[in-house]
């Protein structure tokens, strides 16, 4: 990153914390990050892992967050609310800001939701993130005055629905997100975290979701990307699973003009577990970039890692997948299967398994493929009489299915299927695909 | 038994990858005909199945292919299937997540727009489907299943054959579906092929082994050799191919 920029984002981070109540709880928590911000600076274009994501809009970006009142800047959100989803508690946030009247009751059942501010005046500030790839989480931790913070206390279990809505554009100020979860030993949450724009704005949105998996416990985790097509994306994971945890996180992005996600997932207790599946649909213009570190640090730990990505138009779809396994993480298992689909002849795609093994007892195996439809399959179907474009349509269709297929709740699983035959197959009968 | 002229194949020459398969073959087929087509290894059978559904990847040097009295060279595989042709795959591919009651619909239903017809009624479909799988004896589960997906060799034969049902089609070109198959899977396939035979239909049966033609009984056999036709006869021919071997022909045609 250029030193002008870490300037300006200093200066703008001062002003920033000048305007705040002086009441605000989080304070040790913007400046620590802001410390940190300063010294390691955001990723520039030489940085091999941030090669895909599409950094210079950042120059011209202004980081002052988004207005704190949501009345005032979520007035045209709730149509824009997906459908609610029985069973599951919803809280919305625009721009950022917790909009309690878009919301659920708070209610003290076995999961705790709080505002992070009335979180974070309770408790003491959580420690700093690890450095690694997670800079845009600092410039979150630096900037960010609201979010969730979710608390599942032992053996308890929670449906919980987050929408983050965009709605201010880039230049009327940048929204923060940000989710900090606690699942106490053999708690279970099925999360869905999803983020949306309200009408269409080029809004700048740099998301943080930090996750503490305590022992046995388990979480299914939903990320949907569906940001307006000008939208800006930078959002960061970080989770840490602790014995026997399960995590299962279920990805799809197909919105924003550029989108990069930065996961890191630590086992870091024996025989945790992490499925990840995730599904990035470029079309035009758009970037959609992830990068995914699994580190297995502990005995008998396991990653199953799949990816989909289609990139049509002029698209650029990447996937760095890199998987590290400790020398004290004997008997790990991980599998990888990367594969991106090229659909359009300026379309770009990169799909990169990156293994590093530090132990001999150990099982891995990976796969990654990148390429156009196959030939076989389509003149298969062509044989059969389907005109090429609804051949075509039905193996991106099947080929996104390793995914979709594994979003569990059928409403929801539902609602993703629609937006994506919207947007792939122009809304045309695909119910009889499924 | 002889109808209209259906299939007219003249002086055929066809490379595959700068290699000539296809050397001046000639074949009349008329409606209501079932036609087999032997030869060894290489000779170019399957080439001319695959000419004949349009597969990319096939030159088409000299001759002519008259189908309908259309030129069918000059057709799309998409529009030579919904013109009632229809090829049965030595070895079908396998479609995860595409499912078999999708593909079996909307080939249908490609099919009934081109002659005009409105979209089949689903519950008509899946009577007649369910009809049809009956015969091939398959099992329920099968439609919701990938296309091929995790099928034995001789699933995906029956699938085949499932679709050849479904669809009708007018002149029908089977690929060796006769190959890997068992004999009871064989009695199913040929039971399948069978039920099809109609005056207004003709049949391509590409094989290797006569055996299929003891259920399926040809008017024509034809022996493909080094890329044209070196030899037809009827039912006959068949079986002396089988006691003599293919070097019998291959030498008489050298």
């Amino acid at each position: 990153m250029s030193a002008p920029l870490t300037a300006r984002i200093a200066a703008e981070h001062a002003s920033t914390l000048a305007a705040l109540p002086p009441q605000l709880a989080g304070g040790v928590r913007r400046r620590a990050a802001m410390a940190a911000l300063a010294a390691d600076g955001l990723p520039g274009a030489r940085d091999e892992n941030w090669k895909y994501a599409n950094l210079r809009t950042l120059e011209r970006q202004s980081f002052t967050p988004a207005p704190l009142d949501p009345r005032a800047a979520g007035a045209a959100a709730p149509a824009a609310l997906p459908p609610r989803l029985a069973g599951f508690a919803r809280y919305v946030f625009i721009d950022g800001n917790f909009a309690p009247a878009l919301s659920d009751a708070l209610d003290a059942g076995p999961a705790r939701v709080l505002p992070l501010a009335v979180f974070e005046s309770e408790s003491a500030p959580p420690p700093a993130h690890p450095a690694r790839d997670q800079r845009f989480a600092l410039l979150n931790a630096a900037f960010a005055t609201d979010g969730a913070a979710i608390t599942v206390a032992a053996a308890g279990a929670a449906r919980i629905e987050l929408l983050f809505v965009a709605s201010a554009a880039a230049h009327s100020g940048a929204s923060y997100p940000r989710v900090e979860l606690r699942l106490g030993p053999h708690a279970r949450l099925t999360l869905i975290e999803r983020h949306l724009s309200a009408g269409d704005c080029a809004s700048f949105v740099a998301s943080a979701v930090a996750a503490e998996l305590d022992r046995a416990a388990a979480l299914e985790h939903y990320r949907l990307q569906e940001l307006d097509d000008r939208a800006v994306l930078f959002d960061s994971l970080s989770a840490t699973l602790g014995a026997d945890a399960r995590y299962a996180l279920r990805a799809i992005g197909s919105g924003a003009l550029a989108a990069r996600s930065t996961v890191e997932v630590r086992l870091a207790g024996e025989r945790a577990e992490l499925t990840l599946a995730a599904a990035s649909l470029g079309d035009r213009q758009q970037v959609q970039d992830t990068y995914a570190l699994v580190e297995h640090l502990a005995p008998d730990t396991r990653t199953e890692e799949t990816f989909r990505g289609i990139a049509a138009g002029r698209s650029r779809v990447a996937f760095n997948g890199r998987i590290l396994v400790a020398r004290a993480a004997r008997g790990a298992d991980s599998r990888q299967s990367l594969r991106g689909l090229l659909a359009g002849a300026q379309a770009e795609i990169d799909v990169r398994p990156q293994l590093e093994i530090y132990t001999d007892e150990v099982s891995a195996s990976h796969g990654a493929t990148a390429g156009k439809l196959d030939d076989q399959m389509l003149f298969y179907l062509l044989s059969r009489g389907l005109d090429r474009e609804t051949a075509q349509r039905a193996l991106k269709w099947a080929f996104l299915g390793d995914v979709v297929a594994r979003i569990e709740p059928p409403p929801l699983r539902q609602q993703i299927e629609t937006r994506l035959a919207a947007q792939m197959l122009g809304g045309t009968t695909f119910r009889e695909l499924l | 038994m002889t109808g209209a002229p259906l299939l007219t194949i003249r002086d055929l020459t066809v490379s595959v990858g700068g290699k000539q398969i296809l050397d001046g073959l000639t074949l009349a087929v008329a409606t209501g005909e079932v036609h087999a087509i032997m030869g060894p290894n290489g000779s170019g059978k399957s080439t001319l199945a695959h000419v004949l559904a349009g597969r990319p990847g096939y030159q088409v040097t000299a001759g002519s292919i008259l189908y309908q009295g259309q030129d069918l060279l000059a057709l799309a595989p998409e529009e030579r299937a919904r013109r009632g042709l229809f090829l049965g795959f030595q070895y079908p591919v396998e479609i995860p997540g595409v499912n078999n009651v999708y593909l079996l619909k909307a080939a249908l239903n490609a099919q009934r727009r081109q002659r005009g017809l409105p979209e089949v009624d689903a519950f008509e479909f899946l009577t007649l489907v369910r009809e049809k799988m009956q015969l091939m004896q398959m099992e329920d589960s099968f439609l919701s299943r990938g296309v091929n997906e995790g099928f034995s060799g001789g699933e995906k034969k029956r699938n085949e054959i499932l679709q050849m049902l479904v669809l009708e089609p007018t002149l029908a070109v089977l690929d060796e579906t006769d190959s890997g198959l068992d004999i009871d899977a064989l009695k199913v396939v040929a039971a399948g092929v069978k039920s099809l035979r109609a005056p207004a239909r003709s049949c391509l049966l590409v094989t290797h082994y006569q055996r299929l033609l003891e259920y399926v009984v040809p008017d024509f056999v034809h022996v493909l050799v080094r890329g044209r036709i070196a030899r037809s006869g009827d039912r006959s021919l068949a079986l002396e191919l089988e006691r003599r071997g293919y070097d019998w022909v291959s030498g008489a045609a050298a």
